[in-house]
């Protein structure tokens, strides 16, 4: 379970406060499928960072599981970004250096590791259609063969919580299709936790619930 | 299947192969030059150590205007003739501060008599008093030298058993004497006075080229001071005492020659600290920008769960990796310059020198390999630190 109270964060531009976040509260329970929309610079990449343990709130609090992450020291938030919650970016995320399996197994090099983690990394690859790219590195896949593997990426290490920040924004629409599919299948298999940030107001739709962002300000939408 | 860190670290280095490369280039130059001239210097205080215990002599008394020759024989082994009247033994001997004296003498042989390449310096000692060759006699052939036998330095091309030819007279090796980086041993020939003398009067009608050494001519006496005196005051003593003499006190030749490595120590060292901090400076830079440059993907290691520690070390290990193998080139590449050039810059610099013992070289070789990791670590602590610093969701969105 995500619990978040009056969670604020503020950036300085050009003298200027501004809030990115502004006293968002909301509660999402274990296996739910949520979206947000919002226009560009409504806060959605900064709430998600908020809630991943990837930036410090100036005020407010997140609970996961009835932990306040941001009351937690870097071994056991980073330990909590090992494990339990997974990001899926909106740009290109995997290591050039390393082929699609290898980038699929890196967070195992940071604390748990799967005793099964390469057939998992192939079950995968399989279920997104990447079997023969096992051993390409990124610069020989296209955009949407590597989101595919970063999304593989994301579910190596069994998280409850996985964070997409726009993962079909730059997918053709029958990839987009099959990935939000995948994502579907997960959550209905495993019940883990989506959070999706979207432009495209068909994937929201198809997501359990709405949420809408507007100048840093959150809200149900029904 | 497992991705560790380390592998990170060796593929992001061979990705940048070309910058990896100049910069374990960098390192290698510096260790390398350090790890050479710091063998070469000790080699050269181990032969001073060695050979003036060899010698056993705190003072070497010879004829007044050779004292430049003296000095040149006994640190370069160059070989020289010069004699003066063995009163001056008879006279020594009963000096006060005295504890042993013994004459010797120095012959230059004329060319062709033996060996090839190798100069060849005869010295002939006194057996009743020499405390020079004793010592080893004593442990060795545990008899003393008599009639024509001889025992050549180290780095004579000949071997027990062997008879050499001088001036007309043949002697038999019975003894090799272990290096000791002195050529005024490793290239010399010992042998009896009583054999030199009987040598240089058989050489009139046995030698192309005679050689004339009265039996009352010595070339040098050497001493050893009483532990009351020292060997400088004595020096002077002896010089006040007797006319037309020259005393050089030992240590006052080593600590001659220890000013003069001094001076090259300290140049080495200044040379070697400037190219240290040239290459701390550009690994530094390098991975200042690295981490820089690299930054979106070190925020994505975070919120795939890598700790601070984890990205700490990933940069600390690719630095060290680098520094590392530069090192290990170096030491390589510099013991090769070292072998194949040290008979060179002996040569040229005129100064003892034996190749330190196994123990102290093996020292040397790890503190060359520690002084390259610790290369890398300082070069890249503080840029490590800055990327381990950087808040995940910052370094992310700056590495676009
Ligand atoms: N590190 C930062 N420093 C300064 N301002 C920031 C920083 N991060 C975000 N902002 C500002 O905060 C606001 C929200 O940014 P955010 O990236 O969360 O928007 P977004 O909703 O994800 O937009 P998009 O749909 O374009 O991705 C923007 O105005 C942005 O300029
Ligand atoms: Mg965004």
């Amino acid at each position: 379970m995500i619990e978040v109270r009056n969670l604020v964060k503020t950036y300085r531009i050009a003298g200027q406060s501004m809030r990115a976040v502004d006293d968002a509260t909301f509660t999402i329970q274990d296996g739910e499928m949520v979206s947000i929309i919002g226009h560009s610079g409504s806060g959605k990449t900064t709430l998600l960072s908020l809630i991943g343990g990837l930036t410090r709130p100036d005020s407010g609090e997140v609970k996961i599981d009835g932990v306040n992450i941001w009351s937690l020291g870097d071994r056991e938030l980073s330990g909590l970004r090992n494990t339990k919650i997974s990001f899926v970016y909106q740009f290109s995320s995997l290591l050039p250096t390393l082929t699609a399996l290898e980038n699929i197994l890196l967070p195992t090099a940071f604390g748990h590791v799967r005793q099964d983690a390469a057939d998992f990394g192939m079950i995968y690859l399989e279920k997104l259609g990447l079997t023969d790219k096992r051993d390409s590195y990124p610069s020989e896949l296209s955009g949407g063969q590597q989101r595919r593997v970063a999304i593989a990426r994301a579910f190596v290490n069994n998280p409850r919580i996985i964070l997409a920040d726009e993962p079909t924004g730059d997918l053709d629409e029958e990839t987009e299709q099959d990935v939000i599919q995948c994502f579907k299948d997960m959550n209905k298999d495993t019940g883990v936790t989506f959070i999706i940030v979207t432009h495209n107001k068909e994937v929201a739709s198809r997501m359990g619930r709405q949420l809408r962002m507007a100048n840093g300000i959150l809200a149900e939408n029904s | 299947m497992r991705i560790r860190i380390l592998n990170l670290a060796f593929k992001n280095l061979r990705r940048k192969f070309v910058r990896t490369l100049v910069l374990s280039l960098s390192v290698a130059v510096v260790t390398g030059s350090l790890l050479g001239a710091t063998v070469f210097i000790t080699g050269m205080k181990n032969a001073l150590k060695i050979g003036t215990y060899r010698l056993g002599a705190d003072i070497l008394v010879v004829p007044e205007k050779y004292e430049a020759q003296a000095k040149s024989a006994l640190l370069a082994g160059e070989p020289t003739s010069f004699y003066m009247d063995r009163s001056v033994y008879d006279r020594i001997k009963k000096m006060e501060g005295v504890k042993r004296a013994s004459p010797q003498l120095f012959i230059e042989p004329t060319s062709f008599t033996c060996c090839y390449n190798v100069k060849t310096f005869l010295i002939a000692f006194d057996p009743d008093t020499d405390f020079t060759i004793a010592p080893w006699l004593e442990k060795h052939l545990k008899r003393r030298l008599t009639g024509n036998e001889i025992i050549t330095g180290r780095e004579m091309p000949v071997i027990t058993g062997d008879t050499l030819p001088f001036y007309g007279t043949p002697f038999h090796v019975v003894g090799t004497l272990e290096p000791t980086g002195m050529k005024f041993f490793d290239q010399s020939v010992f042998m009896t006075m009583d054999a030199a003398y009987r040598m240089a009067a058989d050489s009139r009608t046995k030698a192309v080229q005679p050689i004339n050494i009265p039996r009352d001519k010595i070339s040098a006496v050497l001493v050893q001071v009483t532990e009351d005196m020292t060997p400088d005051r004595m020096a002077i003593r002896i010089e006040h005492d007797i006319d037309g003499v020259k005393a050089i006190a030992s240590d006052q030749v080593i600590s001659a020659v220890r000013r003069q490595l001094g001076g090259l120590i300290k140049g080495i060292f200044v040379i070697s600290s400037v190219l240290w901090v040239l290459a701390l400076l550009l690994m530094s830079f390098a991975f200042y920008m690295i981490v820089n440059e690299r930054q979106r993907e070190l925020g994505l290691l975070r919120s795939m769960g890598a700790t601070r520690g984890h990205v700490f070390k990933l940069i600390i290990g690719e630095a060290v990796i680098t520094s590392l193998s530069g090192g290990v080139v170096g030491l390589v590449a510099g013991s090769a310059l070292l072998l194949s050039f040290q008979g060179l810059i002996v040569h040229s610099l005129k100064l003892p020198y034996l190749l330190p013992p196994a123990g102290m070289l093996g020292g040397l070789v790890a503190a060359a390999v520690a002084f390259s990791i610790i290369t890398g670590l300082i070069s890249s602590v503080l840029p490590a630190l800055i990327a381990s610093r950087m808040e995940p969701y910052e370094a992310i969105r700056k590495g676009e």
